[in-house]
């Protein structure tokens, strides 16, 4: 009786001791992700008293060289040995630098300009190599040495100004653009004033961000890496409009029919620079020479009508060279 | 069938009224003894020791039992859990894989734009519904593993939503649709893959628990048939001491017995410990590799259509290539397998060859080489590679899930025995010692 008592308790004790020999797994840990940091207070608007004026450009000088016979020792020259003009484009602008998805070239506005510099030196405006590059990427490739990424010329919807001059140079303004608000079909509002407290989008490293903390502080402003990011927060619901130029904003508004441009009048200029190494001054002058060429003999107003004339109207004349730099 | 009697049998008889145990007021009757007294007596002298001995060791030899069959199941669990958990890893590396692979065919999908390959299409969708049957999968197998699957579930449903928003405006010719397609990129890259590798580590981390808790069921084997031996060794002493006999042949046996059941029983746990070393260190150990060289190559192959992507400026994609194709190699020399090495090494040359030609500025030409189809383009290599290290990783998987099953078959029954054993060695002891408390009688 005793002796089984015993045992019995024994076994029940071992029992105890020895069932929790199954412990279930810890559960595996989910990676918290680290939440993006609102975009910072607005820089510092650099000093707009650069000397002869944000417009001005460098003078052609004389009439352009022939193409195939470039200067000796001109940048023009490197390029020709080079075997190809590499410009930094945008190929999600629709009209000013996209992509065609049919025929997958990059076309638009933009890069006519481009096709028209290659003309100019290779006699052939195929001799092109387009890279592809987001807002915040223009001004470091064109400041990188050629072996490290850098690339000869960037046509991007640059906005010319004097913060810009003080790291890489402009040829003569070649389009007039100005900045407005894309917002969905059915809003009422008549400017970006009618929206504060609303998030408005636009791409990180522009004009249009620059501007809109400026001119609208009481707008919450959302960054994305191109414009067409912005279009995508727009289509998500995650931005409640787009700011930018309204070259751009009307290539968005032909992609999302339920999105209009607001018809008031341009808050900002955008004058659109090819924008260039510092150093290629050369360069500068003979593509300002280029411009020249195109605004006068029609090229100009040709590409204009086949982009943009469908979306902003018909062609204005062309912006007036401003020179005086150098 | 006929009987109907229901008479009580002749020996039945009322129980006696006068048999029935007294009541409270019985003042004639003895005083009752009190337990503590009848337990004294009952361990007193020699025949009292003798007793104290025989429960000891009956007690110890079942509790040996105990310790033996414990043993046994921990070694074997621990063998059942690694083979588990290897599967679940190789489930995980699986869903990896195919989310990589997919990401493949929709980054190539960029460079071909609305006119998607419907091969390619269909080896994304395939992919895609692989990868959430094995999610559902992976989460009833281990249950630990359910809220990292449940929220790697939520951003494969962003992705592919993202990715089904690409085509549909790539249909239409709209730019955005690369946009759509670069964020679904940038989900999985950001959202997915870093809860796939916390679900890999923390899966690997529980192999490797179980790969080392084989061998442990060894001590509970050790320590209780030591204990057990020492008891009936100090027992046999003992009698031999007061009853000048030397051997017991009934304890003589029990010990045989616990010592047999040691020896066999030790000798089996280290056998399984070993083939689990060994499994760990070999077919386990390359199992992963592949499996980590398949998801590394995958990773190689979107990077290439994102460097094509970025027209020239995408040096941080070819980087990242370079990354991956390390990766790759380094894992494919850990490997046994052969086959996929030889399409992998042409699959590099002809990566270097695209982008000779994409820095000449022959974009046209490179995206031709990386997209088209023929045997010797980037993709058909690729999917050579694919081919050839898929066989092979089922085959090593195979083996490596194979050889843990067979070192639990291999265990000894003493899992179910141990107990047994411990009893009949009781029993053996109980034996013994009564006959010499006979003596006593």
């Amino acid at each position: 009786m005793k002796k089984t008592g015993l045992i019995v308790a024994s076994l029940a004790l071992l029992f105890v001791a020895t069932s929790c020999g199954t412990d279930p797994y810890e559960a595996t840990p989910v990676p918290t992700k680290a939440t993006p940091a609102p975009p910072g207070p607005a820089p510092i608007p650099a000093a707009e008293n650069c000397k002869p004026g944000p417009l001005a450009s460098y003078r052609p000088e004389g009439p352009l060289p022939t193409p195939g016979n470039m200067p000796v020792g001109s940048k023009m020259a490197e390029i020709a040995a080079q075997g190809r003009l590499i410009a930094g484009v945008s190929a999600d602008s629709l009209h000013l630098g996209s992509r065609n998805p049919i025929t997958g070239a990059i076309e638009g506005f933009d890069i006519d300009m481009i096709r028209e510099v290659a003309r100019a030196i290779f006699g052939d405006p195929n001799k092109v190599e387009l890279r592809v590059i987001s807002s915040p990427q223009r001004i470091p490739v064109l400041k990188n040495r050629p072996e490290r990424g850098g690339i000869d010329i960037v046509a991007r919807n640059m906005t010319i100004n004097c913060a810009r001059w003080k790291e890489i140079a402009f040829s003569a303004e070649y389009y007039r653009s100005g900045q407005k608000v894309l917002v969905q079909r059915d809003s009422t509002a008549r400017s970006l004033a009618d929206l504060s407290g609303k998030t408005i989008c636009a791409p990180a490293g522009s004009t249009s961000l620059e501007n809109l903390r400026k001119l609208y502080p009481e707008v919450t402003p959302i960054t994305a890496d191109t414009d067409t990011g912005c279009l995508v927060l727009f289509q998500q619901g995650k931005a409640y409009g787009i700011t930018g130029d309204d070259t751009v904003l009307a290539g968005e508004a032909a992609q999302d029919p339920y999105a209009k441009v607001i018809q008031a009048p341009p808050f900002s200029a955008e004058p659109y620079g090819l924008a260039m190494n510092a150093r290629d001054v050369d360069f500068v002058r003979f593509v300002n020479g280029v411009l020249e060429q195109m605004k006068a003999d029609g090229r100009w107003k040709a590409s204009y009508d086949k982009w943009l004339a469908a979306d902003l109207g018909p062609a204005p004349a062309p912006p007036k060279p401003v020179y005086g730099r150098g | 069938m006929t009987q109907t009697t229901s008479a009580p049998p002749v020996t039945w008889s009322p129980p006696a009224p006068q048999v029935a145990p007294p009541s409270g007021g019985g003042q004639t009757l003895q005083p009752a003894p009190l337990p503590q007294s009848s337990i004294q007596r009952w361990f007193a002298g020699t025949p009292g020791r003798m007793r104290a001995l025989l429960i000891v060791s009956a007690v110890v030899t079942v509790l040996f039992g105990f310790a033996a069959s414990q043993g046994f199941r921990q070694s074997d669990g621990a063998l059942k859990r690694a083979e588990e958990n290897t599967a679940q890893l190789v489930r995980i590396q699986a869903i990896h894989t195919n989310l990589v692979s997919a990401n493949a065919d929709a980054t190539n999908a960029f460079l071909v734009g609305g006119l998607e390959p419907p091969a390619q299409r269909q080896s994304f969708v395939e992919s895609m519904t692989t990868a959430a049957k094995l999610i559902s999968q992976a989460s009833t197998a281990q249950p630990a593993d359910q809220e990292a699957l449940g929220a790697l579930n939520t951003t494969l449903l962003t992705y592919q939503g993202l990715i089904e928003q690409a085509r549909a405006n790539n249909r239409q010719g709209l730019p955005i649709g690369a946009q759509y397609l670069k964020d679904a990129n940038a989900v999985l890259q950001t959202d997915s893959l870093p809860l796939l590798n916390a679900l890999v580590t923390a899966n690997e981390k529980r192999v490797d628990t179980e790969f080392k808790a084989v061998g442990g069921g060894n001590t509970w084997l050790l320590l209780g048939g030591l204990a057990t031996l020492l008891v009936l060794a100090y027992t046999m002493w003992w009698l031999a001491k007061r009853t000048h006999r030397y051997l017991n042949f009934p304890i003589t046996a029990a010990a045989v017995l616990v010592l047999l059941t040691i020896l066999v029983g030790s000798s089996a746990l280290s056998g399984a410990s070993n083939s689990a070393k060994d499994t760990m260190d070999h077919s386990y150990k390359d199992t992963v590799a592949l499996a980590r060289a398949r998801i590394a190559a995958y990773d190689a192959k979107s990077n290439e259509s994102l460097t094509l992507i970025a027209r020239g400026s995408g040096e941080s994609y070819e980087k990242a290539w370079g990354e991956s194709a390390a990766t790759v190699g380094k894992n494919l020399a850990i490997s046994t397998a052969r086959q996929p090495q030889v399409p992998w090494t042409r699959y590099t040359n002809v990566h270097r060859e695209i982008r000779e030609l994409d820095t000449v500025g022959r974009w046209d030409e490179a995206v031709q080489l990386a997209v088209g189809s023929g045997a010797n383009t980037s993709t058909g290599l690729f999917s050579q590679f694919e081919a050839t290290s898929s066989s092979s990783l089922a085959r090593i998987s195979s083996e490596a899930r194979g050889e843990l099953t067979a070192a639990r078959e291999d265990l000894p029954p003493i899992g179910w025995l141990g107990i047994p054993i411990g009893i009949v060695a009781a029993l053996l002891v109980g034996w013994g010692l009564s006959q010499r408390l006979e003596e006593y009688r």
